[in-house]
């Protein structure tokens, strides 16, 4: 990597870095609205699956770990400092 | 040559590469044996919202615009204005050597080897759920304290830099323009950024070039016979004047709009647009330290000033040990970072081995800011008090390199103080109003359109009457104490996994004894000063417009909030010295 690219990254991290993680979540809290209705079942939440999810399932298969881990992750204050 | 403040400067830069080369080398590979091969948490819990890998340099830009704030400009400024600059270069060079990027670096590494957990959750797990409810008091009140410094460094400027809120006024218009340019009119990045900055700059331009914008001039509310009846001086900031209760407004209405809006809308885009120009500013900065033997600017400040200052002769200082060691916080060591680096970046480190050059390279790049403000004030033979200080001597630095008019750096400086300030200062509300909506999640403190009130109410109060200086030194206090509880934390878990843990223990313990003596000395001070129904220093023109009560009332509340983070702080050390001696007794 060119120390061009090097300084590149080094101003994307001082000034989109955190407003890309800010963004990233807000999409995490609305997909996991749409993850609760149609699979909420997997995390324990007792919705009965209707017809749908059922369809919609080969679709959100391939994020079904990644989601599990995120919504199931321990939180605290201290993660709310960043 | 030894006359210009470059020497110095260079040295601090020599000695901090030199550090990070071998001695916090040394520290990655024989203690904590950092391996690139072993799964960080960002790819074992990844989840591509907070948990995936980043790059080293980006995550190390993150880190340092996390951590850098007003902390390495305003504190070291003061030390030297109180102390000499000798002792506040010291203490910048080799409590940063020894101390600060451990801090960062250890924080780090301890999230990531659990997990990637923040600081909250290692701490229930080391030492049980009292101490993480100690713990979480502790932020509480740490956050309304930087709040009102924070607060009043930033009026300090806004009202003694005429044209700096207009420029920011621009600021924050380009940050509200390029969140509307990428989300709402999707239009690329790049382009955004060029309409953002040339928006920034008409602003930039229009104030240096036009006296008429350099409005509101300095206490612009108050009438100049105030300040002649009583032997003020009109181009200082005081409390309880009219100027200060309306830039008070302005901040809490800012605060609030950065607190309780969706953090795209607002908060980041100002944040990115604010930071362009502080990135030049910070480079400007340091190169003009660097070449003072060309420009020709000379050491105008003593070298060793006064050893113990007498709190009833002069209330705006104390005994260089401790009150040496919080007055200049980040630049040296600053607890804020430990939640940064626990926080999010251990989350998203690609590699072990990444954790050095971002924790440790981010706080170590800290402190040549700090070392930058130090040169600032020492080629000023009259500096003003407070954060214009470092404006001034800023734009005397890079004027003379640059050779331009001093209006377009005074501008440049002011708009870099302000934002550095607002950046976090919005951050603090934020984070405060998330953690009473944890705290109080079924009761109206929890609200998240009440519970910033309740913040700036409380902090704006302190900021009102109170003495900056003084707040300034609690705010140090509480930050440092901060430093010194992660790095005993971190012996703790050093302890725990059988690992050496005296480069942490060690510094822990006088972090954690120095900062204590601090605040000890601080609510002393307070308390001295209301029983007596005496204001602090400055704070007899509040006196003067409001009467003593209200004066003995922030000096009472200001004493109490110092008993309290005392009391934690202490309960805090004793916890981690004793879970320390329990772990060690485990091997």
């Amino acid at each position: 990597m060119g120390i061009l690219d090097r300084i590149r990254e080094v101003v994307e991290g001082l000034t989109v870095h955190g407003q890309s993680t800010a963004i990233l979540k807000v999409k995490a809290q609305i997909d996991n609205l749409f993850m609760i209705i149609t699979v909420g079942d997997m995390l324990g939440v007792p919705i009965l699956p209707p017809y749908y999810s059922l369809r919609l399932l080969p679709y959100v298969f391939p994020n079904i770990q990644n989601w599990k881990r995120y919504m199931l992750r321990e939180r605290d204050f201290t993660d709310l400092v960043t | 040559m030894l006359n210009t403040p470059a020497p110095y400067i260079l040295l601090g830069l020599v000695l901090y590469f030199l550090t990070y080369r071998f001695y916090a080398r040394w520290i990655d590979k024989k203690i904590w044996e950092t391996d690139p091969n072993r799964p960080t948490p960002s790819r074992l819990y990844f989840d591509g919202v907070e948990y995936f890998p980043v790059s080293k340099y980006v995550l190390f830009g993150y880190q340092f615009k996390s951590v850098a704030a007003l902390g390495p400009i305003v504190g070291p400024l003061t030390g030297v204005l109180f102390f000499g600059w000798v002792p506040a270069l010291l203490w910048v060079i080799f409590g940063n050597m020894f101390i600060g990027w451990a801090q960062d670096y250890s924080a780090m590494m301890m999230s990531v080897r659990n997990e990637g957990r923040s600081m909250g959750p290692i701490t229930y797990k080391l030492l049980g759920d009292r101490a993480r409810k100690i713990l979480l008091m502790y932020l509480i009140f740490y956050l309304i304290i930087i709040t009102a410094v924070f607060e009043w460094v930033i009026i300090d400027v806004l009202n003694r830099v005429p044209g700096t809120f207009t420029a920011v006024l621009f600021v924050l218009f380009g940050g509200i323009v390029f969140g509307q340019l990428i989300f709402r009119m999707r239009m690329d990045v790049l382009l955004a950024t060029l309409v953002a900055l040339l928006i920034v700059l008409v602003g930039y331009f229009t104030v240096a070039l036009i006296p008429a914008t350099q409005w509101p001039t300095t206490n612009f509310l108050d009438s100049p016979e105030f300040f002649t009846q009583y032997g003020f001086n009109p181009k200082l900031t005081y409390p309880g004047t009219l100027t200060l209760m309306f830039w008070l407004l302005v901040l809490s209405i800012l605060y609030y709009i950065a607190a309780t809006t969706p953090m795209p809308k607002f908060l980041l885009p100002t944040v990115y647009v604010g930071y362009l120009p502080s990135i030049i500013a910070l480079v400007l900065i340091l190169l003009a330290a660097l070449v003072t033997p060309i420009t020709g600017l000379t050491i105008q400040q003593q070298a060793i000033k006064n050893l113990y200052i007498d709190p009833m002769a002069n209330p705006q200082g104390g005994p260089i040990w401790p009150i040496l060691f919080v007055t200049i916080a980040c630049g040296a060591i600053s607890g804020w970072h430990s939640l940064v680096s626990s926080g999010l970046t251990s989350k998203q480190l690609e590699y072990e081995t990444d954790a050095l050059p971002v924790g440790g390279g981010a706080m170590l790049t800290e402190g040549s800011v700090a070392l930058s403000s130090i040169a600032a004030i020492m080629v000023l033979s009259q500096p003003p008090a407070g954060a214009a200080a470092y404006v001034q001597g800023a734009s005397l630095l890079t004027t003379k390199m640059l050779q331009v008019p001093e209006i377009y750096m005074n501008i440049l400086y002011g708009i870099f103080v302000v934002v550095m300030g607002l950046i976090t200062s919005m951050l603090f509300v934020r984070v405060f109003r998330l953690i009473m909506a944890e705290l109080f999640e079924d009761s109206p403190l929890g609200n998240k359109y009440i519970s910033p009130i309740i913040l700036l109410i409380v902090a704006g109060f302190l900021a009102f009457v109170g003495s900056w200086t003084n707040l300034w030194i609690f705010f140090g206090g509480t930050n440092q104490l901060l430093a010194g509880l992660a790095l005993l934390l971190v012996a703790i878990f050093l302890a725990s996994v059988k690992k050496p843990a005296w480069y942490t223990l060690i510094p822990g313990g006088f972090m954690a004894i120095t900062t204590l003596a601090a605040l000890a000395w601080e609510t002393y001070v307070y308390l001295l000063y209301a029983l007596q129904n005496k204001p602090i220093g400055v704070q007899a023109a509040a006196a003067k417009l409001y009467g003593g009560a209200v004066v003995q009332i922030s000096n009472f509340l200001s004493a109490a909030f110092g008993a309290l983070l005392f009391v934690l702080g202490a309960v805090m050390a004793y916890y981690l010295f004793t879970g320390f001696a329990k772990y060690r007794q485990k091997q």
